[in-house]
């Protein structure tokens, strides 16, 4: 795993706008880096990535499949008791779910440390399965990285085929796609998912979050009145099963992407649970429930929002005192503890690695630096290659 | 372990990801999708000409040929309509359009390429519209059935859909919707928060 530095290519910016990549600098900052590029070893890849964000992913199965069967599990989850049956039932039909991004601590050598699992809203998926691919792409038709090179990225494939077979399972030749207003960043995601979409054959319409109605007959409806049959939401679960439409979700009958069983995997108290099921396994960093705390051995943990994004929230604690912490809205609903495990640095860069599951196949991965050893929105992604 | 195989995808359709190419259509027709909020869809079938129609349907010639005519006359009301040939081309393909002349002025419109048609055998009347399609390398619309609004009715290869009323009728929809804005109130709530959130997305 080494960190590279290239020449950015001359015309990127305008290929950018032709490809409709709007949020590759945001608030005057890079968000999109392509002065460097992040080297790994086929080996690395498929052993230290690969295969245990696979095994991850279904211990992450097993989790779901003891919580949704535990009252005192589904309050330590924070679910509001309305959709405990709601998430029982979509699990045990096996709704199934589109894509997911495991983010890990990884030092090119060892095991990868699972942060945590974004299994609700991904994004960087746009960056990961489309541009990082073209980059690459042109850089070695450029002569500026060798013929051979490859990537760790079937990601537009793997999402193309997978909504097919969603649409086959639910019988259906049309989706909504959904996220929040003014906020370039998640449109871009929804497009590119679109994008996906219309490649397998599907066709797709787009409606925000804010706009969505409900119908008299209960069913949530887009601005032109037609019924939201089946719905990708960049949204998260856990903020529209506590909002106003919450309680009609239920009757409104929407094929939901992600399922809403998800919401038991985007959820931090998975961290402890995972090491409750799995303790001592490789690639998990200990973890703790507020209430468990006392057995926490480790002098340098992270407290972490059951519920936060873009690492809000998150403080780092050195012998009970908070030695790094990033603001944010999110904590009401209560916090979990891990083990703190430092991101490699590269230069002044501390460096995540997202890795990106289709279903429950690894399908490549996103690589993100920070100036902080905790990754926000303020950071930047950069291409990777196998080499 | 999947060694000895590439790692990425293997080719991605650059031109469907294109998205700044293609110059605006002049006017689109009203807004017309599938599915009403509280309703059923329908078949649909799309024929591209009379004798096309008439092979499928022998009892019901007559139909097919009113349905084209009618599909026709709504292609020149409500389809795109560009100010040059070379933009109508490039999205529609070389030769694909034609000059349309009317009371708001001559446009270039692209040549009509089938016509949607469901419930033929329906007492109650047909539905149809006229359908388009592109021959253009560069456009999105490339080998689909795209309606006058620019609707997307799948690969043009296809030529059964199920699709709603709404789709079939030129008419504006009629608003059954209660209430919106049931969704939304917890961005609103941590949006308004504070300024360490650049971007203000709520994927992670």
């Amino acid at each position: 795993m080494l960190r590279v530095a290239i020449p950015e290519r001359a015309n990127w910016k305008r290929k950018a706008e032709e490809f409709g990549f709007k949020f590759h600098t945001m608030h005057g900052e890079a968000y999109w880096d392509e002065s460097a590029y992040y080297q790994f070893s086929l080996e690395q890849i498929e052993q230290d990535l690969e295969a245990p964000t696979e095994d991850i992913h279904q211990m992450c199965l097993a989790v779901v499949d003891k919580v949704v069967n535990s009252q005192e599990l589904l309050e330590k989850f924070q679910i509001p008791q309305a959709f405990w049956q709601q998430i029982s039932d979509s699990w045990k039909k096996q709704d199934p779910s589109l894509y997911s991004r495991l983010d890990f601590a990884y030092h090119g050598k060892g095991p990868a440390k699972l942060y945590e699992n974004n299994a609700d809203t991904p994004t960087s998926l746009y960056e990961s399965g489309f541009w990082q691919w073209l980059w690459l792409e042109e850089q070695v038709n450029a002569g500026k990285i060798p013929k051979q090179a490859d990537q760790f990225n079937s990601l537009q494939e793997k999402l193309v085929n997978r909504l097919a077979v969603i649409a086959k399972h639910y019988d259906i030749s049309q989706m909504h796609f959904a996220c929040c207003q003014d906020t370039d960043e998640d449109r871009g995601t929804v497009q590119y998912l679109q994008d996906c979409a219309k490649e397998s054959g599907l066709n797709n319409d787009f409606v925000f979050i804010e706009d969505i109605g409900l119908a008299e007959c209960g069913s949530f409806s887009d601005l032109q009145d037609n019924k939201i049959q089946t719905l990708f939401k960049l949204y998260p679960w856990e903020f529209m099963q506590r909002e106003e439409f919450g309680q009609s979700i239920q009757s409104a009958q929407v094929n939901w992407l992600e399922p809403i069983w998800k919401s038991i995997l985007s959820n931090k108290a998975l961290m402890p649970m995972l090491w409750k099921l799995f303790p001592n396994h490789p690639n998990l960093l200990p973890a703790y429930f507020e209430d468990e705390l006392s057995k926490a051995t480790e002098t340098k943990l992270v407290k972490k929002p059951i519920f936060s994004r873009e690492g809000a929230n998150i403080s780092v604690i050195e012998d009970g005192k908070t030695v790094l912490h990033a603001d944010g809205p999110y904590g009401e609903e209560g916090f979990i503890y891990q083990a703190y495990y430092a991101l490699p640095q590269f230069g002044n860069n501390h460096t995540l690695i997202g890795s990106w599951l289709v279903n429950d196949q690894a399908a490549g991965i996103s690589v993100r630096e920070d100036s902080s050893a905790i990754t926000q929105d303020g950071s930047r992604y950069l291409p990777h290659i196998i080499l | 372990m999947q060694s000895n195989k590439t790692k990425r995808s293997k080719s991605i359709n650059l031109t469907s990801m294109r998205k700044s190419f293609s110059v605006k259509p002049l006017a689109l027709g009203v807004a017309a999708i599938f599915l009403s909020a509280c309703g059923d869809k329908q078949d649909a079938a799309v024929f591209t000409s009379v004798n096309d129609c008439t092979d499928a349907n022998p009892e019901f010639a007559e139909k097919c040929k009113t349905a084209y005519a009618d599909a026709l006359k709504e292609a020149q009301r409500t389809g795109p309509k560009y100010n040059s040939q070379r933009d109508c081309e490039s999205e529609f393909g070389n030769n694909q359009c034609n000059v349309v002349r009317n009371e708001s002025g001559s446009f270039f419109m692209p040549l009509m390429a089938g016509y949607m048609l469901s419930n033929l055998m329906s007492p109650r009347g047909y539905y149809s519209q006229p359908m388009f399609t592109s021959f253009s390398r560069n456009s999105s619309y490339r080998n689909r059935w795209i309606g006058a609004d620019g609707s997307d009715f799948g690969d043009n290869r296809r030529r059964t859909m199920r699709v709603s009323e709404k789709s079939l009728k030129p008419k504006p929809t009629v608003s059954k919707t209660m209430s919106r804005g049931g969704f939304g109130s917890s961005v609103r709530a941590k949006s308004s928060w504070g300024s360490s959130t650049k971007k203000g997305g709520w994927g992670g």
